[in-house]
């Protein structure tokens, strides 16, 4: 059985499938048997949601233009070099 | 398809990263493409009006103020205007300008040398000495907040958070997390080793979530 300690050093390659099966079991049992660890990893799992949500529309700081004065600044810019 | 990432070079032209997007090389884009590399001055502004936005939002997500993502912004298109011969159409060429303009960020970035940076550990989690967690399960939700969040607020708050992290955190998890190159491909544009970027990602999304604790129950 992991210690949560081990849980914790392993999840990123956890949920990036790089853990050879014996381990990915051990960690799913280690889920089934702790409930720490196991609202740790969803409360996890939602903040890389959140992190991506965060920057995936255009309320998220993408503008739908460029002020104007920045387009003809890096125009500028290109004929002066 | 993801290709091999090549070495990230500091005049940002060369920098390639291959994070390849569904939207690959088009008629439209290959047509722009002869343009620019023909010289044709029309087509210089069709490309920063065309990805000028994407650049702009790309700078100020990685820099930290606004002075500093619009000298970003036109440092990126001289190095795009530079080194658009050397394209090699291996992906988009909005996958392409996007890795030159994070380059530009992380120069810049450099540039300004290790800041104070205050100390994540107190947002670490906690372990006895025989490896148990030491951490209150569950949602905390304070009185402090409101009962619903709309969408955009708890955008707006995440965005927040994620620029609270010292940069070393910050910038792996904005390299993996939001702009989704791989762990290979994120220590090859930070020049560090894997297992660093695979140690700071876990850190860095630990940290934000013990920063977004108040509003983690909010929208599940």
């Amino acid at each position: 059985m992991l210690t949560c300690k081990e849980f914790d050093d392993f999840m990123v390659d956890y949920l990036e499938g790089g853990l050879p099966v014996w381990q990915k079991f051990m960690y799913w049992l280690h889920v089934k048997m702790c409930r720490e660890c196991a609202n740790f990893i969803r409360q996890y799992r939602r903040v890389i949601a959140l992190g991506q949500q965060a920057f995936d529309s255009p309320d998220s700081a993408v503008p739908d233009s460029v002020p104007e004065e920045l387009v003809k600044a890096a125009l500028a810019h290109r004929t002066s070099k | 398809m993801v290709f091999e990432p090549t070495a990230v070079d500091d005049s940002g032209a060369a920098i390639y990263m291959g994070v390849s997007e569904s939207q690959d090389v088009g008629a439209s884009e290959t047509e722009l493409l002869e343009c620019l590399r023909a010289g044709e001055e029309r087509c210089f502004e069709t490309l920063v009006r065309h990805l000028g936005p994407q650049v702009l939002a790309t700078a100020k997500r990685y820099l930290r103020s606004d002075a500093e993502a619009a000298d970003c912004f036109q440092d990126t298109f001289l190095a795009v205007f530079e080194g658009i011969n050397r394209f090699e159409q291996r992906s988009s060429l909005r996958t392409w300008v996007r890795g030159i303009t994070i380059n530009q960020c992380l120069m810049r970035i450099r540039k300004q040398g290790r800041q104070q940076e205050e100390s994540i550990e107190h947002l670490l989690p906690v372990f006895d000495e025989n490896g148990d967690r030491m951490e209150l399960s569950g949602m905390i939700r304070p009185s402090g907040i409101s009962a619903s969040i709309d969408k955009t607020r708890l955008k707006c708050i995440v965005r927040e958070k994620i620029n609270e992290l010292p940069d070393d955190y910050r910038l792996v998890l904005l390299l993996r997390d939001i702009d989704g190159y791989t762990t290979k491909e994120t220590a090859a544009i930070l020049r560090i080793k894997i297992n660093a970027v695979k140690t700071r990602l876990h850190r860095a999304r630990s940290a934000l979530k013990s920063l977004l604790t108040p509003v983690l129950a909010y929208g599940e």
